[in-house]
């Protein structure tokens, strides 16, 4: 409990020499190190909690924060942060506010009496579950920024967040979501209990006075659930109609209606039965399935809110000497800004000063922090772990590997898969077949035993209701996308988990793919006495800055490099320009020509070549190497074990393939490759019936990757953006690949399983309908159990796990 | 027998009581996040932080 005399009394940092606040605990008097300890304290012990520090095990969060951060938030009383973060009415400002550093409920107890004490402040919630506080003010009184300040004097990092953050459409499709299945099943627990008084009384004899209440209170009960919980299965049904293409609803808000019809009519003309236990029953079950469907779906969406949501709101901008606090939406490429320790980044950009540990979990799913120093990059995300940097800003809002892969999730979501489209189609096809035979079956039946008719269509339509198969297919694949986003695997292309469950043979390119793509120069042999070691690798990475490809990475010196004119980009083949005057190429043997090819059987033949010619001679040879991804050989192993074949087709030399190959276990490889090659040998195995897969980079094979049935894509930071592959896998490791096919077997496997099960119970479940020997309640749970075991079925592959 | 005439319609304003507050928790954010309170039992978060220790 005690502390020395030189650190504070309530977070234990030391207290200024020139600091003379102390603060009244328990009769003694304690030194602070600043107001906003003080105040914390003083309002603990005024609540009546000093034993809080008897007890406590450790420090408070360092409330006391450098001075200079308390100004930090008066950039928030400008009108376009005001107008950007808050949402006022002519008396009074609301915001909600993100609050860092929350973690228990005795925090939010402590914002909340904090808050609401001050001058101006209406009413302050915080939601100890979301951190998230709601605030209402009175600008005349006082100013968003001494709230904040407020908090932050506190101890806690604030952050506004921008109306949009909050009220997510997702979120409110949620909660009337809720609220519709909420209204469903009361109301159809309410109806079963007036429904068995009914029954009974069919045995045992009712007062008929009673069955009339019962069935009226009935009917109040099931009007709610009818119009309210009911309702978008009527407005689908519309739709439906007026585009004349009837899905799935039209039979359902059929058989709904005019059940409820029907009762009503009983009920008041004291008809033989009534079926509002059936049609309460039979919206619960639907409502339920669209509830878990819509789930599925949303946990996709998640991952990419949660992306955006992780950016900060505010930077500190250096220009020269001036540093100022901006909103993020207002930094541009070029602007240098400053980031604290533990503080997220706000763009992609390099590291100008400092050094610095980050955690780029979130990017790439590695758990391990970087260290990063000058000249690296650093991405928008990830967090500064440890040390105060300055960077300078390279890409911004959706340009930043961030935006992207939101972006690219995105782009998964709103392209329906064929699959999908098709049997949309089929079931539209289906419904009309449907209606059709209950047309005949009423007609039949009205022949047969007119009694009977209605009952039996009834029963005909609700049971043969073709949910179970319109859900198989949609809720397995947004299964299936969510699960494997968190594997770190991004589908873009909604058609790719079909295609990769067909899969017979995988193409690796090898740069980039099964190397890290992160090469370094391991030799260098000048074959020109005219002209240094140093002089050749200045010109090779002035010319290589033009290229993407990974190996130009190994050239990039921290030099004034020369400069180059008409630079031009032979994929797969080098970078040529004009240095001085002369013609300068690097690359591959064959493009620089002038011998090269001759001296590249020289030295260690299984590092990848690189050249340097100019005029058509070769002056230099560097020798790259390039460590192989992590799990590679695993992986391999698994994909032959999962029955797929493996090549490896590579523009590099043949020794280094062969090498590679050998290692790996590789039976099939072709080296020296141009684009056009690859395409070639992807082509010529197509027509050989098999389906092909294409692991590369994303960028330098593009080409090679659009004409494989699938493309599977490596690619990571600046060149997430350009890459079109169908699955980009995130983060170094290769193993995310297995989980991919077999996730997409598996996938694709539910389907089938859904489909057929869909279709064995309408086989069955029609004829026994239209012989009149199923009741209506009946059909209502023979129905939604087949559509709810569709759902929790495809659910299952949420919970996919990769086998160890 | 009688005394359902009463029960009943209590037990419909029980009900619309229940539907009122389940509506009002709805609106006010309680259910928004269904995910993280089923695994937060068996997270550390009660333990404090160390780096509020100098």
């Amino acid at each position: 409990m005690s502390t020395s005399a030189d650190t504070c009394f309530h977070c234990a940092l030391p207290v200024p020499t020139n600091c003379k606040i102390t603060v009244e605990i328990e009769g003694n008097s304690q030194p602070v190190c600043c107001p906003g300890c003080k105040a914390v304290a003083e309002l603990i012990r005024d609540s009546g909690l000093s034993g809080y520090y008897a007890m406590r095990e450790a420090p408070a969060p360092g409330v006391g924060r450098p001075l200079d951060e308390t100004s930090e938030w008066q950039v928030f009383d400008r009108d376009d942060m005001l107008l950007a973060f808050t949402e006022a009415d002519a008396e009074s400002a609301e915001a909600t506010i993100y609050v860092g550093g929350m973690y228990c409920a005795a925090c939010s107890w402590l914002i909340e009496t904090t808050l609401t004490k001050s001058q101006g402040v209406e009413k302050a919630e915080v939601s100890p579950v979301t951190h998230r506080l709601r605030v209402r003010w009175r600008p005349a009184e006082t100013r968003f920024s001494e709230i904040l300040g407020a908090l932050s004097s506190l101890g806690y990092q604030p952050q506004p967040l921008a109306p949009e953050n909050t009220a997510r459409p997702e979120l409110l499709e949620q909660r009337t979501a809720l609220k519709r299945l909420l209204v469903a099943s009361l109301g159809m627990m309410q109806v079963m209990m007036f429904a068995v008084g009914l029954y009974a009384g069919d045995f045992q004899g009712i007062d008929p006075e009673m069955r009339r209440f019962l069935r009226i209170v009935s009917l109040v009960v099931t009007t709610p659930v009818v119009l309210y919980a009911a309702r978008p299965f009527f407005a689908a049904a519309w739709r439906g109609v007026i585009s004349k293409k009837p899905g799935m609803d039209l039979p359902v808000s059929i058989a709904v209606g005019s059940a409820y019809v029907a009762s009503i009519y009983a009920t008041f003309s004291n008809g033989a039965a009534v079926w509002f236990d059936s049609v309460t029953m039979f919206v619960f079950f639907l409502t339920l399935g669209r509830f878990l469907e819509m789930r599925a779906r949303h946990r996709s969406i998640d991952r990419s809110t949660a992306l955006s949501s992780v950016l900060p709101n505010t930077a500190t901008r250096i220009d020269g000497d001036d540093r100022s606090v901006v909103p993020v939406s207002q930094l541009l490429p070029g602007d240098t800004v400053l980031i604290r320790a533990g503080d997220a980044i706000p763009a992609d950009g390099v590291i100008e000063s400092g050094e610095t540990a980050v955690d780029e979990a979130l990017l790439s799913g590695e758990a391990t922090p970087r260290h990063k120093t000058v000249g690296d990059p650093v991405a928008a995300g990830s967090v500064n772990l440890d040390g105060l940097i300055t960077m300078r800003i390279l890409r911004t809002g959706s340009d930043t590997t961030l935006g992207t892969i939101s972006r690219l999730s995105e782009r998964a979501r709103y392209t329906r898969p064929t699959f999908v489209t098709l049997a949309d189609q089929i079931a539209s096809y289906i419904v009309i077949a449907l209606l059709v035979v209950a047309a005949v079956v009423a007609i039949s039946w009205y022949l047969i035993a007119p009694e009977r008719a209605f009952v039996i269509t009834l029963s005909v339509l609700v049971v043969t209701c073709p949910c179970a198969l319109a859900l198989a297919t949609p809720a397995a694949f947004a299964a299936a996308g969510s699960r494997l986003s968190q594997l770190r695997l991004l589908v873009t292309n909604g058609n790719a988990i079909e295609a990769l469950s067909r899969a017979t043979t995988v193409m690796f390119d090898k740069t980039g793919t099964l190397t890290l793509g992160q090469p370094r120069i391991a030799s260098v042999m000048v074959f020109n006495n005219a002209m240094t070691e140093y002089d050749c690798r200045r010109i090779a990475a002035a010319l290589e800055t033009a290229s993407a490809h990974p190996l130009a990475r190994a050239f990039s010196l921290d030099a004034i490099l020369p400069e180059v004119s008409s630079q031009a980009v032979e994929i797969g083949q080098g970078v040529s320009g004009v240095v001085d005057g002369r013609n300068w190429r690097v690359g591959s043997a064959a493009f620089v020509g002038g011998g090269a090819a001759d001296v590249s059987t020289q030295g260690d033949a299984t590092a990848t070549n690189v050249f340097l010619g100019v005029d058509g001679e070769a002056v230099a040879w560097f020798a790259l190497e390039d460590e192989l991804r992590p799990d590679v050989d695993r992986t391999l192993q698994e994909l032959s074990r999962l029955g797929l074949r493996i090549a490896l087709v590579s523009g590099d030399n043949h020794d280094a393939v062969r090498e590679l190959a050998a290692r790996l276990g590789i039976a099939e490889f072709h080296s020296n490759c141009t684009p056009q090659q690859k395409l070639s040998i992807i082509e010529a195995a197509q027509r050989n019936n098999e389906r092909v897969v294409m692991v590369g980079d994303g960028i330098n094979d593009a080409p090679v990757l659009s004409g494989a049935d699938t493309s599977v894509a490596t690619a990571e930071g600046a060149l997430l953006a350009q890459t079109s592959a169908d699955v980009i896998m995130l983060g170094e490791s290769l193993s995310p690949l297995t989980t991919l096919f077999r996730m997409s077997t598996r996938t694709m496997r539910i389907v089938r399983q859904n489909l057929t099960w869909a279709i064995v119970y309408n086989a069955l479940a029609l004829p026994l309908a239209a012989a009149g020997l199923v009741p209506p309640w009946l059909a209502a749970i023979g129905m939604s159990a087949s559509s709810l075991i569709v759902v929790l079925n495809a659910l299952r592959l949420s919970r996919f796990r990769v086998p160890e | 027998m009688s005394v359902l005439y009463v029960l009943i319609p209590l037990g419909l304003l029980l009900l619309a009581g229940a539907v009122w507050a389940f509506f009002w928790a709805v609106g006010s954010g309680q259910f928004d996040d269904l995910d993280t309170p089923a695994v937060r039992i068996i997270m550390d978060d009660d333990t404090k932080p160390d780096d509020g220790a100098p």
